[in-house]
């Protein structure tokens, strides 16, 4: 089973580069305005290998995950802890709705100019926008599991003794909401991870994913424009891959609650 | 234990009055069966006692000092169980012993007595949902057990199980209760599980409840489910609840006149 789900992906990747390599040699014909497939894994080599004028690419990912991680971790922080308040707090949640859907809506690349004004071009800059876009689904989902906790979770452990609620919030409330914290997480990094390449466009530092498409623009390189945007892809889904393992241990005690 | 006077009322509209005037004393080390028709108040009583619930009028003492929230030396089993599903067997267990700081090895030993002792030995690395609704209800047994309470209060836990599991189990925690001498407060809807299992049986009206009765049950164990002085003694509280059964019945029709 497996292995012919493996089979049918392949398939599946394998027909989407014919007919983009199709469409090129077919229809578009002029590598200022698309590059094939099969250049554009020549060159995702070379950027690789450093084989590529100034471009290195091991380096750009570095920067990236770099910004992903100064951002995304503050986000994880940020909206785990105001969505822990607002689950718990009525007053809390009434008070802080009207700024947080407010301000949600706001895109990330909005906040651009202003990111760069306060922090200036600086990787706590790019971090920011990712911040703004990694919070705000950590923030919901973790308030959405504080609140509908069920009472009878804790009407047990205040029997047993819990009666600090302090202690309910750390033994029951949190490991009872973490399917839905996790769920915020892995959505907020999809998010966040999108995030990179805006807060990358105006420059923070000479090197980053988002930062080389904005450059290999300048000189209509497609193939380098697009072999960056395959390494935001595949990182991408490696981050996603990577937390639903995490998620899978964390919560190896939903197996057989939920079918996934 | 000591309840005086217990009155309860759930604000609504109309408000209902749950408990009116329970008198009920609880001894050490006993095991007291609280029996009453459905929707009497039998786990508003036991939720009182647990602190899980204030009451509107009357007290309700603990040891001589009132109950006023929930605390580990009365815990509650509930009829659902309510284990914790991100603890295995074992962490469920531990729960109580973690909150009064027991050093982790001995915290570990002594929830595996526990485990031991509901005969879960084996699947004490087992999440809840793993389980049987038989070992679910052992499982909560333990860990209200660890706790290492002076009361526990049961809430129907052996409602949910099949006829068998449930004889079964009705054995087994007369052993348990044995071993730990511990005092039980359990509500039923089943005569014949009290009249198994109680040292004395309360019999509660219907709504408002009161206590209507109370019946000791003077028979060696281990009780034989066929003696005639066990069905005599069941056939007597059977009587007296079925006057409450058709007084709570006609609560809900209209009246004619």
């Amino acid at each position: 089973m497996k292995l012919k789900d493996f089979a049918i992906a392949a398939a599946s990747l394998l027909a989407f580069f014919s007919l983009w390599e199709a469409w090129y040699w077919l229809v578009v014909k002029n590598p200022m305005f698309l590059a094939p497939p099969s250049k554009v894994f020549k060159t995702f080599f070379d950027l690789l290998t450093g084989n590529y004028g100034p471009f290195f690419m091991p380096l750009d990912v570095l920067y990236s995950l770099f910004h992903y991680a100064v951002g995304f971790s503050v986000a994880v922080v940020v909206g785990f802890s105001i969505g822990l308040v607002t689950g718990l707090f009525k007053l809390a949640d009434r008070l802080s709705y009207p700024i947080i859907e407010l301000v949600r809506p706001i895109p990330p690349i909005a906040w651009i100019p202003l990111a760069i004004i306060m922090l200036g071009l600086t990787h706590q800059a790019a971090g920011f926008i990712i911040f703004i876009g990694g919070v705000f689904p950590v923030l919901l989902n973790t308030r959405h599991g504080v609140a509908s906790i069920e009472v009878k979770y804790l009407e047990a452990a205040m029997t047993l003794g819990a009666t600090r609620r302090l202690t309910l919030i750390r033994r029951v409330v949190i490991p009872a909401a973490l399917p839905s914290i996790m769920t915020g997480i892995r959505v907020g990094s999809g998010v966040a991870w999108m995030c990179v390449v805006a807060a990358e466009l105006f420059g923070v530092a000479p090197y980053g994913l988002g930062y080389q498409i904005e450059i290999a623009k300048l000189y209509f390189l497609l193939d380098v424009i697009i072999a960056y945007m395959l390494a935001i892809g595949i990182l991408g889904f490696a981050l996603d891959v990577l937390y639903r393992a995490i998620e899978g241990k964390v919560l190896a005690w939903r197996a057989g609650l939920v079918v996934s | 234990m000591r309840v005086r006077g217990l009155k309860k009322v759930f604000e609504g509209s109309p408000p209902v009055v749950a408990l009116d005037g329970v008198d009920l004393d609880v001894f050490e080390g006993e095991l007291l069966c609280i029996v009453g028709p459905s929707g009497c108040g039998k786990t508003t009583l036991l939720r009182i006692l647990a602190g899980l619930e204030g009451a509107t009028e009357g007290e309700a003492l603990m040891r001589g000092r009132p109950i006023e929230g929930p605390g580990p030396d009365r815990v509650m089993v509930f009829q659902d169980y309510v284990l914790f599903p991100w603890r295995t067997v074992l962490g469920n267990v531990l729960f109580g012993l973690e909150l009064k700081g027991v050093p982790r090895r001995r915290a570990v030993e002594e929830a595996m007595k526990y485990i031991k002792l509901v005969g879960l030995e084996g699947f004490e690395r087992a999440y809840p949902h793993e389980l049987s609704t038989g070992m679910r209800q052992r499982a909560a047994l333990a860990r209200a057990l660890a706790c290492n309470p002076d009361v526990l209060l049961m809430d129907e836990p052996l409602s949910a199980l099949d006829a068998q599991t449930r004889s079964y189990m009705q054995e087994e925690l007369v052993r348990i209760w044995e071993e730990t001498k511990k005092t039980i407060v359990l509500v039923t809807h089943s005569v014949e599980e009290a009249v198994y299992l109680g040292d004395r049986i309360a019999v509660l009206t219907a709504r408002p409840a009161k206590v209507k009765s109370i019946v000791e049950v003077n028979l060696e164990r281990p009780r034989n489910r066929f003696a005639p002085e066990f069905l005599s003694l069941q056939m007597k509280v059977l009587d007296m609840l079925r006057e409450e059964v058709i007084k709570a019945l006609s609560m809900y029709k209209p009246r004619s006149s």
